[in-house]
């Protein structure tokens, strides 16, 4: 098939960079013919029609997160768009095997650090890095978690360049989430496209949940019995909120908050039930580690349970993610992944990083100040795109800023490129326009790694914009692994 | 079962139950003051006595006024137990418990508040008002149609039974209340039974039980005998004594539920042993405080065995 075959509603759409779905010559990538082609048969009624429609059905399932704003607490609609991402199931079976070794060897990392340290002993990842971390936790030092797994759920953010290179751009070890959104894009897109999903050999993606609860159970300290696993949120105004409710109720298992559970004399962990005290095995948590107890971290969280902590150290409780499992998702420790992977696994990296220049590093240091019009520099310790600075779109003030940010504590930074992220079309008023995307997959670590097929595609609503985050006007968009093969 | 989540299901089903009955008390008597006969006038004030919610009342429409009171039971929402604020509330509840409860549910819940937000304003006026009414109705007993279908019989299921048993009660005494008080007036010199019947009447249909105590009583109208039926009855689903007794039957279920079930008896005793025909000559307001005093302490009884974190 070649570009005529993708419709005239295609003619007029160019993007500026790599586009998952069109090439720079206008025709369909292979995992895209099919949908370029049903989409181009559909005049702009049609198209809006089912737009109002992905609106209306993701309104009425409440897909929503919460935002603070003006004193209050509303419930927003995550905006979806309804043109699909596109991957061919071959790139992505190369993507899923880069993410099961990257995580593995990230865990074997977290493990060394907070017990043995040979990492460090055998000078591959420098100790000064490790007492400035400020998610490093020495609460956790010698704990050793079931199946020696720390990072349970790791959401990786990937980013495509311009060349079509896939890079890691950041992992989410602490509590990731998107999952859920995943999922119900998904369930809005099948509303949507019903015959594109009769006719594609599209590949389902709502085995997540049973996964995650195969991975918790795996957890529980009293093996033979169904173990009683809980999910902790921090409650209703959490913008992760909605996913807590989603997840606990597919799997089944009992949605939490920190008043509904203590620790008892015996240090096991108990919930407040109606027929009296029921002991817990396993918490999946959506509390970061400083609110998980007071006893241990924040004493003035009123999110979490006092003697957690001691109730996991003696192993009566499972913890997912473990606490500290963080120190490995600081910025500047990311730039290590890559030896960590040769290091623990003995095995060439199969994603790369994207390229980062740590500012500890003088020479490396000097090239980012004097680059700072070109970079983008994020803090190592931020999550959501906050404290960055974007250097192509920045003031000479805020330029000067960050420079001075970077000489008093150059630990807490690192730059990349600014790389052109790729793009997907989203549909606008003025039909089809190219709009910058990452792709969060979802990766399970028990005594295999399970990962999401495909991801959670974020896209950034606004023409030109990089900024993907939904705390900051992204969007979403449904994530088609294809097999192309069997659909030929 | 989580204490916090009883709690909610228990709170989230008397909102539900309060919103639907509001909407119920609002509609019918709009209706009924359609009809009635030249001379005689309909009195709002009560409804809003009613709901004990007098004092917020003047102070915000000093004018009172039937569209000033439809506006304030229905839609305003610095009227706590407003038919929207009730709504809002069983909707706030839900997201904190809606993994526990069939996602229809929420899908249902969700729309219905969608809906009135976005008709509020206009279904408050005359025209459109029955038709808002009904489809709040409707919705929250496609609601209690969904918990009854699709709902396990599991212990949080009677933690939603007591909920909506416990409000119904409620309302019922109050609805009786405001009744006996005077829901209609006569500008001319009156005849009095003409009037007490169309009041008792209205109470009746209030509580959708006209036509239920028809087929029980067979004989020509009287007040007592529809006093006695929506206090007493153990068949007719919104009588005080039979929502008490459901309330009774189901705690069984329940672990050490003795204390509640002694505040239980204690209020269908106050119902089945009130003697209906002296109580409509001589007013029902005391006794009806009294069964709403029985039931608060009812309910107090449930936080501390059940609720208490």
């Amino acid at each position: 098939m070649g570009s005529n075959a993708i419709g005239s509603a295609w003619g007029r759409y160019r993007s500026s960079t790599w586009d998952e779905l069109i090439t720079t010559e206008g025709a369909a990538r292979p995992a895209a013919e099919h949908l370029l082609a049903y989409l181009g048969g559909l005049n702009a009624r049609d198209l809006g029609e089912r737009q109002l429609a992905a609106g209306l059905a993701a309104r009425l399932m409440g897909i929503t997160f919460t935002v603070y704003s003006d004193g209050r607490n509303v419930d927003r609609t995550l905006p979806f768009d309804i043109v699909p991402r596109t991957i061919t199931r071959a790139e992505w079976r190369r993507t899923e095997a880069g993410l099961r070794q990257r995580v593995t060897a990230l865990n074997r990392f977290i493990g060394d650090i907070y017990g043995e340290q040979r990492i460090v002993r055998d000078r591959v990842f420098p100790r000064a890095l490790l007492s400035k971390s400020v998610n490093f936790r020495p609460q956790c030092v010698g704990v050793k978690p079931p199946l020696g797994v720390w990072a349970h759920v790791c959401g990786s953010d990937l980013v495509r360049d311009g060349d079509g290179t896939l890079y890691v751009l950041e992992d989410n070890l602490r509590i990731p989430s998107g999952v859920s959104y995943m999922i119900q894009n998904r369930m809005v897109a099948k509303r949507v496209f019903p015959e594109l999903f009769g006719t594609s050999a599209i590949l389902p993606v709502d085995e997540y949940p049973a996964q995650l609860y195969d991975t918790l159970a795996a957890l529980t300290p009293r093996p033979g019995d169904v173990p009683t696993i809980a999910l902790l949120t921090p409650g209703i105004y959490n913008s992760a909120y909605f996913e807590h409710c989603f997840l606990a109720q597919s799997m089944g298992i009992e949605l939490v908050e920190g008043t509904d559970l203590f620790v008892g004399d015996d240090d096991c962990c108990y919930m407040r039930t109606v027929e009296g005290p029921q002991r817990v095995d396993v918490i999946y948590r959506r509390v970061d580690d400083l609110f998980l107890d007071p006893e241990a971290f924040n004493p003035d969280s009123v999110l979490g349970v006092r003697g957690l902590m001691r109730a996991w150290r003696a192993g009566n409780v499972a913890l997912a993610n473990a606490p500290g499992a963080g120190v490995a998702d600081d910025k500047v420790v990311f730039t290590y992944v890559p030896k960590m992977i040769r290091y623990y696994l003995d095995e060439e990296p199969i994603l790369p990083n994207v390229p980062s220049y740590l500012c500890t590093q003088k020479r490396e240091r000097d090239y980012v100040i004097e680059h700072l019009h070109e970079l983008v520099v994020k803090p190592a310790n931020e999550s959501g795109g906050y404290g960055m600075l974007i250097g192509p779109r920045s003031t000479a003030r805020q330029r000067a800023k960050f420079r001075d940010l970077i000489l008093a504590d150059p630990r807490n930074y690192m730059a990349q490129p600014t790389l052109s992220l790729s793009t997907v079309p989203i549909l606008t008023e003025s039909g089809f326009e190219p709009r910058h995307v990452d792709l969060r997959p979802f990766v399970l670590s028990r005594e295999d790694v399970y990962v999401t097929t495909g991801g959670l595609t974020r896209v950034a609503m606004t023409k030109g914009s990089l900024v993907v985050n939904s705390s900051q006007g992204g969007g979403a968009k449904d994530t088609w692994v294809v097999d192309i093969e069997e659909a030929h | 079962m989580l204490s916090r989540v009883a709690d909610s299901l228990y709170w989230f089903s008397r909102y539900l139950r309060r919103a639907e009955n509001c909407a119920r008390l609002v509609g019918v008597n709009g209706q009924l003051e359609l009809d009635l006969p030249r001379g005689l006038r309909f009195a709002w004030e009560p409804l809003v006595e009613t709901l004990g919610v007098q004092a917020q009342f003047a102070q915000l429409y000093p004018d009172g006024g039937e569209t000033a009171v439809a506006r304030f039971l229905l839609v305003d929402e610095r009227n706590p137990s407003s038919m929207l604020v009730s709504l809002a509330q069983a909707r706030d509840i839900l997201r904190s418990i809606r993994e526990t409860l069939p996602q229809e549910v929420w899908f249902k819940v969700n729309h219905m508040h969608l809906d009135l937000q976005e008709g509020a304003e206009r279904g408050i006026a005359r025209r459109y008002r029955h038709e808002l009414l009904a489809r709040v109705v409707d919705g929250c007993l496609a609601v209690s149609g969904i918990l009854t279908a699709n709902v396990s019989r599991d212990i949080g299921y009677q933690f939603l039974r007591l909920g909506t048993a416990l409000e119904q009660a409620d309302m019922t005494s109050r609805i009786i209340d405001a009744g006996a008080l005077g829901l209609i007036r006569s500008r001319l010199t009156d005849d009095a039974a003409t009037i007490r019947n169309l009041q008792w009447m209205s109470v009746l249909r209030s509580l959708e039980a006209d036509q239920m105590f028809r087929r029980h009583a067979r004989a020509r109208f009287a007040p007592a005998p529809a006093l006695r039926f929506l206090l007493q009855s153990r068949d007719f689903p919104r009588s005080v004594a039979f929502c008490l007794v459901r309330i009774r039957q189901l705690l069984p279920s329940l672990p050490h539920y003795q204390p509640v079930e002694r505040a239980v008896l204690r209020a269908l005793a106050l119902a089945t042993d009130a003697d209906a025909e002296s109580l409509v000559e001589a007013g029902t307001t005391a006794l009806m405080d009294e069964i709403q005093r029985a039931l608060a302490s009812l309910d107090d009884e449930l936080r501390i065995a059940y609720f208490r974190a």
